[in-house]
Order: C-alpha cells, then sequence, then structure tokens
C-alpha cells in the first residue's frame, strides 16, 4: 500500500491508508492520532515540498493538508508550502511569493501542482504547538468525511536526461577523461 | 588521486590557503559552530580551542563556521569571534535567512572583520537585498552553492554557476565576479541519498578541470539524512566522519564537516588522507607538498 500510494518516498509515517488528513510538521514535537493518513516532517522549501506534493494527490483520500509547528527558519517551508497551495508556480518554476531563500519547484508537472491545489484543502496551523488544538482541529476534518478525489495520481519525477553514451569506461563524468594513473583532462580537447 | 590539467587557483584567506592540484596544499575543514538554542559560549569556546591545537599539530586548517539563526545572535556570535579566535585567524558565516545575512554584513563592516570572512553562501535564492549588501561589504572569500533544483548532476551543478539555470538572471559565477569577488570556493551542494548523493562528489573533479576553483562540499549532510543509519548508532558516527575522505580523494579542496565536536576525529583522518594522496602525487605528477602539510608536519 505504502509503494502504491507514496510513490516519492522520503521521512513520514503512514498511518490509516484511507484517512482523510495529512499532516506536515513543522518546528514541532507532536504525534498526531493513527487516524490520519500519513504524517511527516518538511524542511526545505524545494524538494521537501515537491515530495509533500506527490506523496499527498497519489492517496485520493487525503482531502486535508494540516500545516502545524513553528516555520523553518531561513527556509521558511511551511509559509512557502502554503503559497504554493494558494498561488502556484511563475515561469521560473518559483512558488509565487514564497518567503524561503530557495522556493522552486523543478521536479513536478503544473498538473500535479493544480490536482494539489483541487484536491486538498490546506490547515493552516502555522505557529500552533499545542496537542489539544491540534488533535481536536484533525478530528473536525475527519467527522467531516469527505469522499475520496477519485483515482491516484502518480506524478512522474521530471528527470534530466542524464545517461551519456561513452565509449572510454574508465570516465567519471562525459566532461572528463580520467588516464590510468589518475591525471585528469577535459574530454575532446 | 588526481591531477588537473587546468590551471589551479589557490586562494589565501588571512594566511590560510585553499585550492591547488591535489597534494600541493592541505585539505581545509570547516566545523560548524551551530549552537542549537541559546549560545552556549563556554562550550564553544573549548571546541574552538581543539581545533586550534589539533590543527597546529597536523597541519590541517581548520576554520569554524558560524552558524547564525537568529537576529540577536549575530551581536554576540561576532563579538565571541573577535575575542576567542586568534587575531587575523579566518571564519566563516553559515546564514540562511537573508535579512540576518545583511545585518551580519553590516556588522562585519563596522567590526573590520570583512578580510577574516568567508561567506557561506552565495546560491540561487540570492535577493537583490543580499546582493546589495554584498556590494556594500564585500567579504574576502565566499562559498558558492552549485545546488539545482531541477538537475542534481555535475551538468546540472555547472549550469547554475555557468547561467543560473534560468533560476537566477546571471550564472552565479559572474554574480559573484560582479560583487568583485575573486576568492570562490565552489560547495557542490551535497543532496540526500535518492537525490543523486553521489553527484556532490562525482562533481569535484570535473569542477575543477572546468573551472580551476577550489572546491568541496559538505558530505556529512549525506549521513544526517540517511535515516537507516539510526538503526547502527555506532557506525553512524564513523560514517558521518569518515564520508569526509571522499573529498580529498576526488581531488576536493575543502570539507565542511558538520559539528564541531567531530573535531577530534575528522582533523586526524583528513591528515591521514591528505597524507596518502600527497606522496603518489609527488611521485608521479611531481607536486610537492608546503611546508604546513600534515606529510611534512607528521612524517619526520
Amino acid at each position: 500500500m505504502v509503494e502504491e500510494y507514496y510513490p516519492w518516498g522520503g521521512e513520514f509515517t503512514t498511518c490509516s491508508p484511507n484517512g482523510c488528513v495529512a499532516v506536515v510538521l513543522l518546528n514541532i514535537q507532536y504525534t498526531p492520532p493513527e487516524s490520519v493518513a500519513i504524517y511527516g516532517r518538511l524542511k526545505t522549501e524545494n524538494i521537501g515540498i515537491e515530495k509533500i506534493v506527490a506523496n499527498t494527490i497519489s492517496n485520493p483520500h487525503i482531502r486535508f493538508l494540516v500545516i502545524c509547528g513553528d516555520d523553518i527558519r531561513g527556509h521558511r517551508s511551511g509559509s512557502s508550502l502554503l503559497a504554493l497551495h494558494k498561488n502556484g508556480i511563475d515561469n521560473n518554476h518559483r512558488i509565487i511569493n514564497a518567503p524561503g531563500a530557495i522556493p522552486y519547484i523543478e521536479n513536478l508537472k503544473e498538473d500535479a501542482i493544480k490536482r494539489f491545489q483541487e484536491q486538498l484543502n490546506i490547515v493552516d496551523l502555522l505557529g500552533e504547538k499545542e496537542k489539544e488544538k491540534i488533535d481536536k482541529i484533525i478530528a473536525d476534518c475527519k467527522r467531516k468525511s469527505p469522499s475520496s478525489y477519485g483515482a491516484p495520481y502518480i506524478a512522474i519525477r521530471i528527470k534530466p536526461a542524464m545517461t551519456v553514451s561513452l565509449t572510454d569506461k574508465r570516465a567519471l563524468h562525459s566532461k572528463i577523461v580520467i588516464n590510468y594513473m589518475g591525471k585528469v583532462e577535459k574530454r575532446g580537447v | 588521486m588526481f591531477s588537473f590539467t587546468k590551471e589551479q587557483k589557490v586562494f589565501d584567506i588571512s594566511g590560510t590557503s585553499i585550492g591547488g592540484q591535489p597534494g600541493m596544499y592541505p585539505t581545509v575543514l570547516f566545523g560548524g559552530v551551530f549552537f542549537k538554542g541559546e549560545p552556549d559560549f563556554d562550550d564553544a569556546k573549548r571546541h574552538i580551542q581543539t581545533i586550534l591545537d589539533i590543527s597546529k599539530q597536523t597541519g590541517t586548517p581548520t576554520i569554524p563556521d558560524f552558524f547564525i539563526r537568529k537576529v540577536e545572535y549575530i551581536q554576540p556570535i561576532i563579538s565571541f569571534i573577535e575575542k576567542v579566535l586568534p587575531r587575523k585567524y579566518p571564519f566563516s558565516i553559515d546564514i540562511i535567512e537573508p535579512s540576518i545575512k545583511v545585518e551580519t554584513l553590516e556588522l562585519l563592516t563596522e567590526k573590520k572583520l570583512l578580510s577574516r570572512t568567508i561567506y557561506n553562501s552565495i546560491h540561487i535564492g540570492i535577493t537583490k537585498e543580499e546582493i546589495e549588501a554584498l556590494q556594500n561589504n564585500t567579504p574576502e572569500m565566499v562559498i558558492v552553492v552549485a545546488f539545482n533544483p531541477k538537475n542534481k548532476s555535475p551538468d546540472g551543478k555547472i549550469e547554475v554557476l555557468e547561467n543560473g539555470a534560468h533560476l537566477t538572471e546571471r550564472g552565479l559565477l559572474e554574480i559573484a565576479h560582479k560583487l568583485g569577488i575573486e576568492k570562490i570556493l565552489v560547495d557542490t551542494a551535497a543532496l540526500a541519498p535518492d537525490e543523486n548523493s553521489g553527484a556532490a562528489i562525482a562533481a569535484i573533479p570535473v569542477i575543477k578541470e572546468e573551472y580551476g576553483l577550489p572546491t568541496g562540499c559538505a558530505i556529512h549532510n549525506v549521513v544526517e539524512k540517511s535515516l537507516w543509519l539510526n538503526d547502527f548508532p555506532l557506525a553512524k558516527k564513523t560514517v558521518d566522519v569518515a564520508s569526509n575522505n571522499s573529498i580529498p580523494l576526488f581531488g576536493g579542496d575543502y570539507a565542511i564537516f558538520g559539528p564541531i565536536e567531530n573535531a577530534e576525529l575528522v582533523i586526524p583522518l583528513i591528515a591521514w588522507q591528505d597524507i596518502l594522496v600527497s606522496e603518489y602525487a609527488e611521485n608521479y605528477f611531481g607536486v610537492t607538498p608546503v611546508a604546513s602539510h600534515p606529510r611534512r608536519k607528521l612524517l619526520k
């Protein structure tokens, strides 16, 4: 089930596969209840956010994304995630109005972001660290028992073409040649 | 153990040299002074004395890398640097928040410390305010992080250095040059496992042959992200320390080794690795180590 729903991997814990809540933990010591579908920590405002998007839209039962705890200093990952849901990305793939240092979404297609915006309702608890309050809000979300969004969306990770065809098997990289004693030269010069 | 065809630049900061052909200068280490929670300056002072002593003994230069998390810590940390580090000793400042970067640069100017400062770092998230602050308060040396979120291979790293990979208007190297900064250290941006973590090491010889600039990275970050190692605490510590070896082995010039608490393990390890590299580099490539090299200091 985990492999089926959460194909991008990452630092997260899975609980109830049909749960409608996913919880993003920022600077907070808190363990969400078993009723949630998935929870995990968000650290970076780029790769971390991409994983959250990919791993929530892959499970159509998840309809609420609860973001709690103090924001991550410098990275401002929580605020950047909120900005992605609200504003999307610009032509440079930068999250519009995100306050983070490097808020770029480079490995997801726009369709995946659109799906994230449509499937997920954001519950903004930025700065909230009280267990009772967060538990209550998660319970409220669960009580709404929203219907599944439909089919899972498996986001394709955009990968640059990295495989190069080299005749020299000693090479470390296409730009350089290393001879058998360790002398490095630029290839093709 | 490599030798490069491209001429390799060597930069000096306050008497510490970084760069060159492998085997000539010792690998420079950066130890992170993180100050978790309220800064504990007594503890930091002890660790700094340790790195000064072991560096002197081994010949491996070790520079403290001060992580500044909050505005209210800028003043006390800079005062600590002024008071505790030997006069003219280099240091680096590691800051994420752009506004804290700006304020710290201004204070470093006021305290006349910029000639000893390594700015950690310029990356694709650079802001206009940061560029302006760097223009008015130019540090002696900068670390340029070749992080490209779209392409984590050595090619992607070169792309951000060269043209900004459409993430910045100009390439990161041009941005640094336009600021009048010539002493540039390239950081190959070590990423988590499953994010092409090996590319940070493979990129070292590629970038050195491309630009001739001193190159290294914080490879220990990959260890921190290898959560499976939490099941093997003893091995985790060993891997954390040993991971730094791959940098000089691949021709790199510096390693940011994580918490300064690891200094007693990392510094001798890198001195040992440098001796191996130097022996081969001299025997085959004719690269003579400088007088301060661990090979000269430790092998009588």
